[in-house]
């Protein structure tokens, strides 16, 4: 989230598309209706009447998989009828950015599509630049090679017919949609874009984002109060152990982990060189990269072994989930951890993924449960057990409140969370498991001369002499030293690149400056104004609250309007001063060199409109989703042109003829993830006991299905039974002048704990985002028959 | 002594569902196994073990555009509770909240109560004492009173997040929900207040988005006149007469018979169990 | 404990005798003069510790309730800012993560092939971790690849944490990629 939970209460228009707050992240509506007591209004946009949208203002369907149709369309609605905010457009995007000559976008395509290998050559998406290295501006957008009447003309095509008759959507809808929300336009009104899963599963998931992010900078949304662009994570720490480089492609902090494949990454020096750009605040990369290495390899990172660098794995592929899952059912892999994870009922196309667990040696579960995935070798799970040689170890974890520890929620907060009592029986924290395997390891290695095991050796690991580490050690680790004094560093900004620092993760560096002040156990709830709470535990980056915040007031430093100031320039101080802590060099006055940078993490200090570093092209552009009913409307290219697709065996396609009905997946209030933690629960398996299918009215009775009835729903990769939920919030949608039929349905299911039911993931394919890897949970084909 | 309300404005409920789970964790009530009813809705109605039952109920209002409504129900706590009336033990009485209470050590398990709720929100549960012995308690929301005496909010009341509810003075309750009404008869034109006075108002007042028969509740509740007649009259004689016990026993005779009693398996030995 | 960090407030607010504080803050009066009461009261003498959510990303403060080694009632804690004392559902059964009978008390261990588990002490159960995951590691572990150094292996995978602490990841991430693990993930993707 770049606002916060709190924030939410000052929107005058909140859109919630792809998310369905009022059940998945309830207490959000605390604040939601706290803003439409305010005056506020909610635009509740999902292919499914929800909880949401019964406390909407305005509610408009759209078809699974048509976000970027529906958004676009808004976009061309706000140029259009002049609706945008022109200054805050010209100022902090890169919208007066002129692009070169050789962009070119027909049919669905952009230049530079090589269709052999799936992917562009994104050079042919430069920007023009000065001598200096400068980008060439044009302050009047007039240029017709300017970002924004590049974009203006992209989508042109995007029309409220074109896009309704695509999106399903009625246009009356539709209007008020883009009526209600471009009102936030005007200076002195925000508007907020609220998302979830509904919006990254899908093979255009990145773009999907992006579409919004571009109509949030044309209203000017960006860095003010009620506005912003928010993600709402779906679990507790979700965003932390993001931060923290759990996916493989992700040192902490968003330093990016070092390739095989990319020469230039052989030497340390050669990373930094490619990875850090001249301008913006990732100049600074450097610093950031060798303090984690002091921090991870202490001693054994010096000036004259690249501080460790090339102890660090170095990969040559993509090792995202779908890839990992490929890689084990063709047999690839030995062993896994699973650290409270469950992905036979998680992942996509979980038939197959249960599968490939069988070609593993040995398995490690950890978990509060015997989940189905550490259970997968039984035959409730359908297997059978004498034919599967996976050993499983199965750990038994504590609860979070059975120890302590952070977690950081969605709008970047690390709060704290103290140990209320000993853990269940033999129950341990991850943490002292993590710790106690790391030091068995350490002992086995001890001493040992081969070179193969000198990254390991060379691994830091001091974290006091017990069998528990000592947590407070690790947090300090996290945060940083000076290692010149020994003393804890004041906040990343006094980090350096020669080996006298030392920071777990850069972005996270501040939260504890001094001995005895860990800032995430911060609980002085006093609103420090704006309902900001700066005093309420820590927000990374350095505290702030809302990001981009300096975007809240003109080129001048002055807030746009008075209902929405944030920071602005107090000339007699010479600093940036407001209710917030400056997303911004604090002293950098508006009129000095980069003083108008509002967006500067970014190399131009401005935010993209046009943006030449994804995989699918500068501009969000409407593609079906891989299993569409319908042809493009848009472009002869159906579906995702830099979509990875696998190979026929590790996933089949359904098509239309076969499979006509799209599906999407979600969740239910009581239910959390793959249900372990919630259906191993009395209260709440008896409030959300059963798997179920919602579908409308119209399709029950064209197929002869009675509500309560039992339906078996198959896909391309198999079926499940559970049963028909009949329901008016769902209806039939016109797409191109034919009916196309939506179901939905919970993903939670599996047969362990008190509410059992069938693996709606079953069903799901192995498809993702072209940039993510972010499987397409939430548009495939599927059918629906009767059980009996 | 201030008399209380729970205020409930569905129309600000988000039908999250917290409001039962509080109740159930408060009052440590077990959970039951459930059937799939066709909607989101848990149980039919609420039940000895589960007090207070979130409904969802899809309409379609006079203009043709859906509604999702949500409506946590339990007991309305009446100003004259047909409840407190029929029950031939005086298990069942007002507190000096205005929250209506059934004393488990005197409840024997009779069921009148149950039978004569205009809003159905009572349940019997039975019980084996340690020689095998079946015996019944009726149970239903206590509006927390246990809660209440330490100055708390019911649980469910506290749990909250929407401000759906809220717990106060009753004039100021019921004055709020007045307010509120008028505040969104333009989205909701069929908004009213139920605070039914058939039963001499509630104590749970309800602020509705539609007429009461959408919710399945009766638009004008009346403590039955049979009941005022048994708790005003009969039983007051009866009990002079011939004792607690035998009169219970009567009272199962009178109940059955003045009573339009429902079908329920359990009805047989009515108040025969109660030694 | 917390005492630690909580201000003087808000550790009268959180601390055993909180009930009668709370009332003030809730009805405005203390009833418990007036009323002689029987049964203990439930969280009367309970230890009250605050917690965090562990479900969605909202970020919700819980105080988890205990007395006689066991979790007696979970509650909104009303010091959060984010949710102000309210919870929705599962932040409100947060007690039934330890009461749950379905709860892992033991390691337990499956052979291949076998149909059952079997309860193993965790000595054992780290020590034969430990000792495959070396195995593996070396025989799989790749200095150089075409003359660049990657001090890899990727036969090893490791998945989950989107639910442990802060300090939790970090430590994984730390180890994981000390080992030379590339096959890194987590349900951010998922």
């Amino acid at each position: 989230m770049t606002n916060h939970w709190n924030d939410l209460q000052h929107t005058d228009c909140a859109l919630i598309i792809g998310a369905n707050p009022a059940e998945n992240h309830p207490i959000s509506f605390r604040w939601l209706t706290k803003a439409k007591e305010n005056g506020g209004k909610i635009v509740s946009v999902d292919p499914r009447f929800t909880r949401t949208s019964s406390q909407a203002d305005v509610y408009a369907a759209l078809r699974s998989g048509t976000d970027i149709p529906f958004v676009g369309g808004m976009i061309n609605y706000a140029i259009e009828n002049n609706l945008i905010h022109k200054e805050y457009v010209a100022k902090y995007t890169n919208a007066a950015f002129i692009v070169k000559e050789g962009y070119d976008f027909k049919d669905g395509l952009f230049s530079g599509y090589d269709e052999a290998k799936r992917a562009y050559d994104k050079t042919k998406w430069g920007i023009e630049t000065t001598e200096d290295g400068k980008p060439v501006k044009d302050e009047t957008l007039e240029h017709p090679r300017s970002v924004f009447q590049l974009m203006k003309k992209h989508y042109s095509r995007y029309d409220v017919k074109t896009v309704t008759t695509v999106t399903g959507t009625p246009e009356e809808d539709y209007l008020k949609v883009c009526k209600t929300f471009c009102e936030t336009g005007k200076v002195g009104k925000a508007g907020t874009i609220l998302y979830a899963m509904g919006t990254t599963q899908h093979t255009v998931g990145s773009q999907n984002v992006r579409i919004y992010a571009i109509l949030q900078l044309l209203l000017g949304n960006i860095g003010l109060p009620g506005g912003g662009i928010n993600a709402m994570r779906g679990e507790s720490n979700v965003q932390g152990s993001t931060d923290f480089g759990l996916l493989f492609d992700n040192l902490t902090g968003y330093l990016g982990a070092p390739k095989a494949s990319v020469p230039e990454h052989a030497t340390l020096k050669g990373y930094l060189e490619k990875e850090t750009p001249k301008t913006g605040y990732w100049s600074n990369k450097p610093k950031f990269v060798v303090s984690l290495l002091k921090s991870w390899y202490g001693a054994n990172a010096t000036k004259d072994n690249e501080f460790g660098y090339q102890f660090l794995p170095k990969g040559n592929k993509n090792y995202s989930h779908m890839n990992l899952f490929n890689a084990m059912s063709k047999g690839e892999l030995d062993g896994a951890f699973l650290f409270g994870t469950n992905p036979i009922v998680g992942g996509p196309n979980a038939g197959k993924e249960k599968e490939a667990l069988g070609n593993l040696k040995w398995m490690v579960a950890i978990d509060l449960w015997e989940t189905e995935t550490s259970a997968f070798w039984q035959k409730e799970a359908g297997s059978d057990p004498s034919k599967i040689n996976t050993e499983v170890f199965l750990l038994p974890a504590s609860s979070s409140f059975e120890k302590e520890g952070s977690i950081s929620n969605s709008s970047r907060w690390m709060q704290y969370r103290w140990k209320a009592i000993d853990s269940r029986g033999e129950a341990r924290p991850d943490l002292d498991i993590i710790h106690e395997f790391a030091l068995k390891l350490k002992k086995l290695y001890a001493n040992s001369p081969k070179s193969a095991d000198k990254p390991f050796l060379a691994l830091d690991w001091n974290y006091g002499n017990g069998e528990e580490p000592d947590i407070d050690l690790v947090a300090k680790e996290i945060n940083g030293y000076d290692l010149k004094t020994g003393k804890l560093i004041a906040n990343f900004g006094a980090l350096l690149d020669d080996g006298t620092t030392s920071c777990g993760n850069w972005i996270y560096s501040g939260f504890y400056p001094e001995e005895g002040k860990n800032k995430s156990k911060n609980r002085d709830n006093k609103d420090t104004g704006g309902e900001h709470y700066l005093n309420w535990s820590y927000a990374w980056p350095m505290n702030r609250r809302i990001l981009y915040n300096r975007a809240s007031a003109d080129a001048s430093g002055q807030p746009w309007s008075k209902e929405k100031a944030v920071i602005w320039w107090d000339a007699a101080q010479k600093k940036w001063v407001g209710k917030d802590v400056p997303d911004f060099k604090a002293v950098t006055a508006p009129t000095e060199p980069g003083g108008t940078g509002a967006f500067m993490m970014n190399k131009d200090g401005v935010a993209l409109l046009f943006a030449p570093t994804l995989n699918d092209g500068p501009f969000p552009e409407h593609y079906e989703p891989y299993e569409s009913p319908i042809p493009n409307a848009f472009s002869a290219q159906e579906m995702n042109p830099a979509t990875v697709i696998f190979e026929e065996n590790f996933n089949k396609r359904g098509f239309k003829v076969d499979y006509p009905i799209v599906a999407t997946t979600y969740r239910v209030s009581e239910h959390w993830q793959s249900g372990t933690m919630t259906r191993n629960q009395e209260w709440l398996s008896e409030l959300a006991g059963h798997m179920f299918i919602e579908m409308s009215e119209e399709l029950a009775k064209e197929i002869g299905i009675k509500n309560k009835d039992k339906v078996i729903v198959s896909s391309a990769r198999g079926e499940i039974k559970a049963y028909a939920m009949v329901t008016k919030r769902y209806k039939p949608f016109t797409v191109r002048g034919k009916k196309v039929h939506q179901i939905g349905m919970p993903w939670h299911f599996g047969f362990k704990g008190f509410a059992t039911g069938d693996t709606a993931n079953r069903l799901t394919p192995h498809i993702g985002d072209a940039n993510t890897m972010i499987p397409e949970y939430k548009a495939f084909l599927c059918n629906v028959r009767r059980a009996d | 002594m201030t008399k209380y309300v729970k205020y409930v404005d569905v129309t600000k409920c988000d039908g999250c569902r917290a409001c039962m789970v509080a109740c159930k964790n408060w009052n440590d009530l077990p959970a039951e196994p459930t059937e799939f009813l066709g909607s989101a809705q848990s149980h039919a109605k609420t039940t000895a073990d589960t007090w207070n039952v979130l409904q969802y109920i899809e309409h379609e209002n006079g203009k043709g555009n859906l509604e999702y409504l949500f409506r946590h129900s339990s007991c309305f706590h009446c100003t004259d509770a047909a409840c407190e009336k029929v029950c031939p033990e005086n298990a069942i009485s007002y507190t000096k909240y205005g929250t209506v209470v059934i004393d488990q050590d005197t409840c024997v398990g009779c069921g009148y109560c149950t039978q004569n709720c205009p809003f159905e929100v009572i349940s019997l549960k039975e019980y084996k004492d340690k020689n095998g012995k079946e015996y019944r308690k009726a149970h239903k929301c206590t509006m927390c009173t246990d809660r209440i005496d330490e100055g708390l909010q019911p649980a469910c009341v506290t749990t909250c997040h929407t401000g759906a509810m809220e717990f106060g003075d009753k004039d100021a309750m019921i004055q709020k929900a007045e307010q509120r009404v008028k505040e969104i008869k333009d989205r909701y034109p069929n908004a009213m207040v139920y605070n039914p006075q058939g039963v001499g108002g509630t104590h749970s007042v309800y602020v509705l988005a539609e007429k009461p028969s959408v919710y399945g509740l009766p638009d004008n509740p009346k403590v039955p006149t049979s009941a005022v007649l048994w708790k005003d009259y009969a039983q007051p004689i009866g009990k002079a007469m011939i004792g607690a016990t035998t009169m219970a026993v009567v009272g199962a005779f009178v109940a059955n018979k003045i009573f339009s009693k429902k079908a329920n398996g359990h009805d047989e030995d009515g108040g025969g169990n109660h030694e | 404990m917390v005492e630690m960090n909580l201000n003087r407030r808000q550790f009268l607010k959180l601390s055993g005798a909180t009930a009668a504080t709370l009332a003030v803050v809730e009805l405005g009066f203390n009833e418990k003069k007036a009323y002689a009461k029987t049964k203990e009261f439930k969280i009367a003498k309970a230890t009250v510790t605050p917690t965090i959510c562990c479900y969605c990303g909202v970020g919700c403060g819980i105080l988890v309730h205990t007395k006689n080694n066991t979790v007696v009632y979970t509650e909104g804690d009303p010091d959060s800012p984010i949710n102000e004392g309210k919870l929705c559902s599962k932040g409100t059964t947060l007690r039934q993560l330890y009461t749950s009978e379905k709860r892992l008390t033991k390691p337990l261990y499956r052979a291949p092939g076998s149909n059952k588990w079997e309860e193993k002490d965790w000595e054992w159960m780290l020590d034969t971790i430990a000792k495959r995951t070396k195995e593996t590691r070396d025989n799989s572990f790749v200095e150089v690849e075409n003359g660049v150094t990657v001090n890899k292996t990727e036969k090893i995978a490791s998945l989950g944490g989107a639910a442990l602490d802060n300090e939790e990841t970090y430590l994984l991430s730390k180890l994981m990629r000390g080992l030379g693990i590339t096959y890194l993930e987590h349900q951010a993707r998922i």
